[in-house]
């Protein structure tokens, strides 16, 4: 069966869909966290009102990343022109997989930056003097949480616009192959920065928790805090080299 | 038919690594965030806490690298 343009574009509007719907989940869900955590905040602490809505405003458009990128990769799949039927399956494989990589990958990012804020919020309403050194902290935590969207985001520019066009003696075995590979690459990069994400963020907010309680332990905190983000991470590199592997070596 | 197979192979190492990482990175994370929590309320244990936290890190992390082996192995030797 050849491949039309309807078929490509058939591929990008459901890798365009799936992909925001997903991200906007986890990153609606997280802001909700973080402003909810905010408010309660405000009726311990009515006085660092200003500092509150500032760390919010600041947590929640890190939060947003994940989904702005997928709005992204959303938009080039619509309006990319993509549909050139000369690409083949391979490129109407790759288009999905574009599209599932950015929006699973997106989810965990968004609930663990938003978890980070949250508890960021929370510890400014308990300690609002020490406003710098949490905020700084959530950042920091959010920076390294969000690796894994940035990472989906790398995979998905690649399918987009580094995957071959299938040639025109290929066998139906080696579509499906190369088909196949695309889509798992795709999702391994998606799902495999699901646990990472969120889990980083879990760090950073118990961090940032824990640096309101007692601010006096702060740099031993945060050396707890990178040294575990860090061990953390090491799954979704391991996703990163398998999705590199399908997506290049096979 | 050889190529079917070998397509699974391909489909299955990447949901393989992807599914096999969200385990790990969140146990990971969670033993990290409470390690945070311990050395905040005492810090004179922090040297403890934080091999405690590595030792049980290293546990968690065994599961990722068996889907990392069987991902590599699926693209390799099939």
């Amino acid at each position: 069966m050849t491949v039309t343009t309807e078929i490509l574009q058939i591929a990008s509007y459901l890798g365009a869909g799936i992909g925001v719907g997903i991200a906007s989940l986890s990153a609606g869900i997280g802001e909700g966290y973080t402003a909810g955590h905010t408010a309660h905040s405000f009726m311990r602490q009515p006085k660092a009102g200003d500092s509150l809505v500032n760390s919010m405003l600041v947590s929640q458009a890190v939060t947003e990343t994940g989904a702005i990128f997928a709005l992204v990769i959303a938009l080039l799949l619509i309006f990319g022109g993509f549909t050139d039927p000369a690409g083949g399956w391979f490129k109407a494989a790759a288009l999905l997989s574009a599209g599932i990589a950015v929006g699973v990958g997106s989810v965990g990012p968004g609930f663990g930056s938003g978890y980070s804020g949250g508890q960021a919020s929370k510890a400014i309403g308990r300690m609002p003097k020490q406003n710098n050194a949490i905020t700084g902290n959530m950042l920091i935590g959010q920076a390294l949480a969000q690796a894994g969207s940035i990472f989906a985001l790398v995979v998905s520019l690649l399918l987009l616009y580094s995957t071959p066009n299938q040639p025109a003696d290929a066998t139906l075995g080696e579509v499906i192959l190369k088909c196949a590979a695309f889509l798992g690459g795709g999702l391994a990069i998606g799902i495999g920065t699901l646990g990472p994400g969120a889990a980083i963020g879990f760090v950073a907010g118990r961090a940032n928790d824990m640096i309101g309680r007692f601010p006096k332990e702060r740099a031993s905190i945060i050396k707890t805090m990178f040294l575990g983000a860090a061990v953390s991470e090491s799954t979704a590199i391991y996703s990163l080299v398998i999705s590199f592997l399908l997506i290049f070596a096979i | 038919m050889e190529q079917i197979a070998r397509a699974a192979a391909l489909l299955g190492a990447g949901i393989c690594m992807g599914i096999g990482a969200l385990g790990p990175g969140v146990g990971e994370g969670f033993v990290a965030g409470k390690a945070c929590e311990g050395i905040a309320r005492s810090p004179e244990n922090a040297n403890l806490i934080t091999r405690t936290m590595l030792v049980g890190q290293a546990v968690s992390e065994s599961t990722g690298i068996y889907s990392l082996v069987i991902a590599l192995l699926l693209i390799f030797s099939t």
